[in-house]
């Protein structure tokens, strides 16, 4: 007989446990009977704590969005420069989504689960690279201080590197990179996406600078 | 009525811009002076409430006005 657990520890191990299935098998891959039966309790127990198995899924993926990473610190304790912004807060992400590898296998499971909800969800998680990229590559060009380029489609590149950094590290355990610490390789991976940018640091402005020569 | 000494446009900019832009304002203040951000990232709140503490500036106003999210902070 399951133990008899609070409201509040039940709805917690029913999230923590429900995590874990859909990281698994994604949002289809699992039924409520299943996550259930690894609870050892009846769904209508479930069904007390959750109206359905979407607002169950919901209210995991609201679990770890408040969990949002923080990047007040880092950005007050920075230069306030494009690219120690960028190198700290890709470093706070990295740091954050690594601890919880299930969170990588949802936003995988995501991508072909069909639901665009989830997929934004999961999208909107990389809003503060996006974001940040694009305009500062918007100011960086307005101020001469890059050769023109397409910020959408950097910002694009920026996301591509650093997800697939992760994937290599967490989920594929890839053994060609079993040499670097993901840390590591994501700051090596930061420092190739300035140099493919045109970057060379704040007050340069090496697009007037070849205009001269 | 609060008269800023500067004011920071950080609409349309999402985390972590508005911090940013919170920084870079602040840091051309002297003490006692006032920085006046206007933000439309409903996180901003959060975001410069915890600015405020972490770097012993003084959040004077905190409101939502439409879609927009008014500060005055004065420096530290």
């Amino acid at each position: 007989m399951a133990k008899r657990l609070k409201a509040s520890e039940r709805r917690a191990t029913i999230l923590a446990v429900a995590k874990v299935l859909f990281s698994d098998k994604g949002y289809h891959g699992v039924s409520v009977d299943e996550i259930a039966g690894r609870l050892s309790v009846s769904p209508a127990i479930l069904y007390r704590h959750f109206a359905s198995k979407e607002a169950l899924y919901e209210a995991v993926l609201n679990e770890i969005a408040c969990k949002r990473e923080s990047y007040v610190e880092v950005v007050v304790g920075s230069d306030g420069s494009f690219d120690d912004v960028l190198r700290k807060i890709t470093r706070i992400y990295v740091d954050s989504v690594s601890s919880d590898p299930d969170y990588l296998r949802m936003e995988l499971h995501s991508a072909l689960d069909g639901s665009d909800a989830t997929r934004q969800f999961f999208e909107n998680r990389w809003r503060p690279f996006t974001d940040f990229i694009e305009f500062s590559l918007g100011d960086l060009m307005a101020r001469e201080a890059i050769a023109p380029l397409k910020p959408p489609v950097a910002a694009l590149a920026f996301q591509g590197i650093i997800r697939e950094a992760l994937y290599a590290k967490c989920i594929f355990r890839t053994s060609r990179y079993s040499d670097v610490t993901l840390p590591v390789l994501c700051d090596q991976l930061v420092e190739l996406f300035l140099k493919a940018v045109g970057y060379a640091g704040e007050g340069q402005n090496p697009a007037r600078d070849r205009q001269k020569d | 009525m609060l008269t800023a000494d500067l004011e920071v446009d950080a609409r349309g900019l999402n985390c972590p811009l508005p911090i940013l832009r919170a920084k870079k304002g602040i840091n051309t203040l002297n003490s006692g002076q006032v920085l006046k951000i206007v933000a439309t990232d409903p996180g901003s709140v959060k975001d410069l409430e915890a600015f405020c503490k972490q770097t012993g500036n003084e959040m004077l106003e905190s409101s939502q006005q439409g879609g927009e999210y008014h500060f005055n902070i004065r420096k530290g």
